[in-house]
């Protein structure tokens, strides 16, 4: 059972991949219906499957594949010429075929859908019937006589191609090929002018044949059929897994790294050192040759996505009674697996829509005075560490503001807010849930559905969407998408005194901005960044961090994107880029708004991930006025009982004594016994510190260290910061203004004099 | 020579086979203080415990969820239990504990205000959790009767559940 369980599964990998294949095959064959190289391999194809399917007996796949088979063998013997109504049964016979193999990989068996097949092989038999070379006349007569035919007796005629083993199909084959060769020039050109078109009333679809269709190409794609590359099939999941494995060698790296710098600024001029050294390169140079050689044993050319889109835009032609032409560039780019699963469904919908709003018809083509056929462009290429897709149509292009009154009509936007839109904003409201600009629903499109679907699947991917359009000239849509989904780069920012990690491929850029650039539209803040006009929230209101510092004048902000939108994002440090390997925070923490995951870094510490989809949604809820709450200022102090001072000193009698003095000027007076303990009391932003007398000599933190310390922060550059010690020397004293104190008094010091000097730094003079 | 080991050999499958006979009903536990009063958790439930290290805050979460910390490579959320049980929250001393406990599913650490002792509890001496403790959402399992004391043996499974 097992065994046949396993044979089941190679089948049905074998069986896709082959199909994949067969798609573009056949709409080049459209075009080049003498290129017997290709129908030999898409012969091999429906005979493969045949065969196979007959041998795990799926009955219904077998006598579908012998039918086409029947024809694809004629054609290839040049006894049937393959025009559009041929191909059009023979690519609906394949659709059914892969419904079949669908069905197969779904149930087990072919029988579940309970296809009715009879029509199909009943249009297959005719079509291969129709015009038939005067010997199989006979055979003629018994397709009309029962369209459903006994299999026993078209196996009986000709070569039983069923019963041969494969060798014997390619010895047949090369036969043919030769045999061909000779005559093919001459019998062509007799065969043209004589061989009749399909029969009218061979059953051939109801399809309107559009009288001025050219017929679609794509440019020779490279065969490989005869190159056999070697390979072996690996389950995916042990992939996942040395990924996993990988993800934890970088973090151990990354982890070496920062431990390298550590040591090398303690034994600055060891000579271990630069053995060290060797070897930390050297283990993190083969880290990242290794994470990127299973990276790329994950890959996979986008081709394996390309290659629908050849059949799809000819049967999206046909339907419309447009003339398309699709080129594909770059399709052997490689992207990773799962990102490949992911883009096909985006990928058919802009392509949808290109045909069918994009592309005028051809009357309309014609007026305008541009090629009849119309044509759309597919491209892959590497940016980075991204991959870039670029679908160009050369149709009527976007009108921008054509989209801003239709968004006005259906209440998405107001007035104002279309008027503040730029152009590539207004483009950007086609990904709008229900948006169409399509006048009426057709079946290709015009739901208002599609491009909301791409938008949400390139948001998955954290990808980014541009959309550029001319009127009259065409359009282009560019898709931006991360290479990787596991090991990520990551832009580590700080907000207040936490850090977050963003996804690299959602930044565009950062930004060092002044507070004088922020402007408030609507109860928002908006930055004017050339020619765009960004919203921006800061992390730390999004987070809900603690605000500790001041910021100063000038502030940083990451600009990110996803999908079509932009937004600015107000950080208070950049740290820096690093590879970042996300991890889950487990069940109990799965799905916390705007948190993707969790890394670990380079000291150990845990850092999160910024979801991005889910930040950009909580950023629209938010109003925080930042400018107003950047610039608010203390409250206006007039009485001494407003001010605080805040006394540190790890003994008891010095800060009674420090206490006594101050008395007179009536200040609030707070006190530490250490400076670690100060430290903390500042940061809580419990009290509002206005002076701070601070002994040296203390245990867990000296006056020095918390001096510089606390000129760290922007905010408490100007505060008032008194040394009051026993230290005398002229050394400490530079020590003292060094680290940052404003005023050094040496104890014993009269009362008078300390209140005095706090008086004058706190500017609460005598009356 | 070959008796005296065959002796030794005796002992140790003996001791290999006693636990097993003899302490069939005796439940393992490892007993902490959160406030006043001493909890306990089965042993097996236990991954380690360790001191106070670093952890990152995160956002949108209930008070009690402190954020995550590093532990061997895996990234791992940290409870205080002190507010989970609507406990006033305190500073670190030099007894905290994080206790990391695993369940089927997860992984979480737990900061506790200090260890006690592992403890050996017959399981007759263990009676099922009072109507009343409804109020803590079913966290506790049983209270164990001691010579001296009460022990709140809590549920790891409910502990271990998001309730947010």
């Amino acid at each position: 059972m097992d065994d046949l369980q396993e044979i089941l599964e190679d089948f049905l990998v074998e069986a896709f991949e082959l199909i994949e294949q067969l798609d573009q095959d056949l709409v080049e064959l459209e075009t080049t219906p003498e290129d017997l190289e290709l129908l030999n391999s898409i012969f091999r194809v429906a005979h493969t499957i045949k065969g196979s399917s007959s041998f795990l007996s799926f009955d219904v796949l077998t006598k579908l594949t012998h039918h086409m088979e029947d024809v694809l063998n004629k054609a290839r013997k040049n006894e049937l010429k393959l025009t559009e109504n041929v191909m059009d049964v023979v690519l609906e016979s394949i659709d059914m075929m892969k419904a079949l193999l669908y069905c197969i990989r779904d149930n087990g068996n072919d029988t579940e859908v309970s296809m009715d097949l009879d029509d199909i092989i009943g249009r297959l038999e005719a079509v291969s019937a129709g015009d038939d070379i005067p010997e199989a006349t006979n055979e003629e007569v018994v397709v009309e006589d029962k369209p459903v035919i006994d299999e026993k007796q078209v196996e009986a005629e000709e070569e039983d191609y069923s019963s041969m083993s494969d060798d014997e199909v390619e010895a047949e084959i090369e036969r043919l090929l030769s045999e061909k060769k000779e005559e093919a020039k001459k019998k062509k050109a007799a065969k043209e002018s004589s061989a009749p078109v399909a029969k009218p009333k061979a059953a051939t679809p109801a399809k309107p044949n559009t009288p001025k269709k050219k017929e679609s190409s794509t440019p020779p794609a490279k065969k490989q059929a005869s190159v056999l590359e070697q390979t072996i099939r690996v389950e995916v999941s042990r992939l996942d897994h040395l990924m996993n494995l990988i993800g934890e060698l970088v973090l151990g790296k990354n982890r070496l790294l920062k431990i390298y710098d550590d040591v090398e600024e303690r034994y600055e001029g060891e000579k271990f050192l630069e053995e060290l050294n060797q070897v930390v390169s050297a283990i993190s140079l083969v880290t990242t040759d290794l994470q990127i050689a299973v990276m790329k044993t994950r890959m996979l050319p986008i081709a394996k996505v390309f290659n629908k889109f050849p059949r799809m835009v000819r049967d999206l032609s046909r339907e419309l009674g447009k003339g398309i032409e699709l080129k594909i560039f770059g399709e052997e780019t490689e992207l990773d697996k799962s990102i490949v699963e992911e883009i096909g469904d985006p990928l058919v919908h802009i392509v949808r829509n290109s045909c069918d709003h994009g592309v005028e018809d051809i009357q309309t083509r014609e007026s305008c005075g541009k090629n009849p056929t119309g044509l759309i462009e597919l491209k892959a290429y590497n940016e980075g560490n991204s991959i870039v897709i670029e679908i160009t149509d050369d149709g009527k292009g976007l009108d921008a503001d054509l989209l801003r009154i239709k968004a006005i009509e259906k209440g998405m936007i107001t007035e104002q807010e279309a008027d503040a839109m730029g152009d590539k904003e207004a483009f950007a409201l086609i990904f709008k849930p229900a948006f169409s600009m399509a006048a009426k629903v057709t079946n290709v499109s015009g739901r208002g559905v599609g491009m909301d679907v791409v938008k949400t699947n390139i948001e998955k991917l954290n990808g980014i969407i541009e959309i550029d359009s001319e009127v009259g000239k065409g359009t282009i849509i560019k898709m931006k998408i991360p290479l990787t989904l596991a090991i990520i780069q990551a832009l580590i920012v700080g907000a207040q005194e936490e850090y977050y990690a963003i996804p690299l491929a959602s930044v565009s850029e950062t930004v060092r901005i002044s507070l004088d650039e922020i402007y408030t539209v609507e109860g928002r803040n908006v930055l004017r960044l050339r020619d765009e006009v960004l919203s921006l929230v800061r992390l730390s209101d999004i987070f809900g961090v603690k605000q500790v510092y001041e910021p100063g004048e000038f502030t940083y902000v990451v600009v990110i994107g996803l999908a079509e939108s932009k937004i600015g994002l107000i950080v208070d440090t950049l740290v820096g880029q690093e590879e970042t390997v996300i991890k889950s925070m487990g069940d109990y923490l799965q799905g916390i708004n705007g948190i993707a995951g969790a890394t670990i870094r380079g000291d150990g510490g845990v850092t999160l991930i910024v979801d991005i989809a889910s930040l950009m949604e909580m950023a629209k809820g938010l109003k925080v006025d930042i400018r107003e709450s950047m610039q608010s200022k203390n409250k206006v102090k007039t009485k001494p009982e407003d001010y605080t001072a805040l006394i540190v000193d790890d003994s008891k009698m010095d800060r009674t004594i420090m206490r006594k003095s101050m008395e007179p000027i009536g200040i609030n007076m707070i006190e530490a016994s250490n400076g670690q303990e100060a430290l903390t009391m500042l940061k809580s932003g419990e009290y509002d510190i206005d002076v701070m007398l601070i002994d040296i000599e203390m245990p867990r933190m000296d006056g020095y260290t918390l001096a510089s310390e606390i000129r760290k922060y922007s905010r408490y550059k100007n505060l008032p910061l008194i040394a009051v010690t026993s230290r005398t020397s002229k050394s400490d004293r530079l020590r003292g203004v060094e680290s940052g104190m404003t005023e050094y008094i040496t104890k014993p010091y009269s009362p008078e004099y300390l209140e005095n000097v706090v008086r004058k730094n706190t500017k609460l003079t005598a009356e | 020579m070959s008796d005296k080991l065959n002796q030794i050999l005796q002992k140790q499958a003996n001791q290999l086979h006693k636990p097993e006979n003899s302490d069939e009903d005796i439940v393992q536990l490892v007993g902490f203080i959160i406030g006043d009063e001493e909890y306990a958790i089965p042993i097996l439930n236990i991954v380690e415990i360790i001191k106070p290290i670093d952890f990152t805050r995160v956002p949108s979460v209930p008070d009690y969820v402190l954020g995550v910390f590093n532990i061997r490579g895996s990234v791992v959320p940290l409870i205080d239990l002190r507010r989970k049980f609507n406990l006033t929250p305190i500073n670190n001393t030099g007894d905290t504990r994080y206790i990391v406990m695993k369940g089927e599913h997860n992984t979480t650490g737990f900061v506790i205000d200090r260890l006690t002792e592992a403890i050996r509890i017959k399981s007759s001496r263990i009676d099922p959790a009072p109507d009343s403790s409804g109020g803590d959402k079913g966290m506790v399992y049983g209270i164990g009767k001691r010579e001296d004391s009460m022990l709140t043996i809590l549920k790891v499974e409910s502990l271990l559940r998001r309730d947010f």
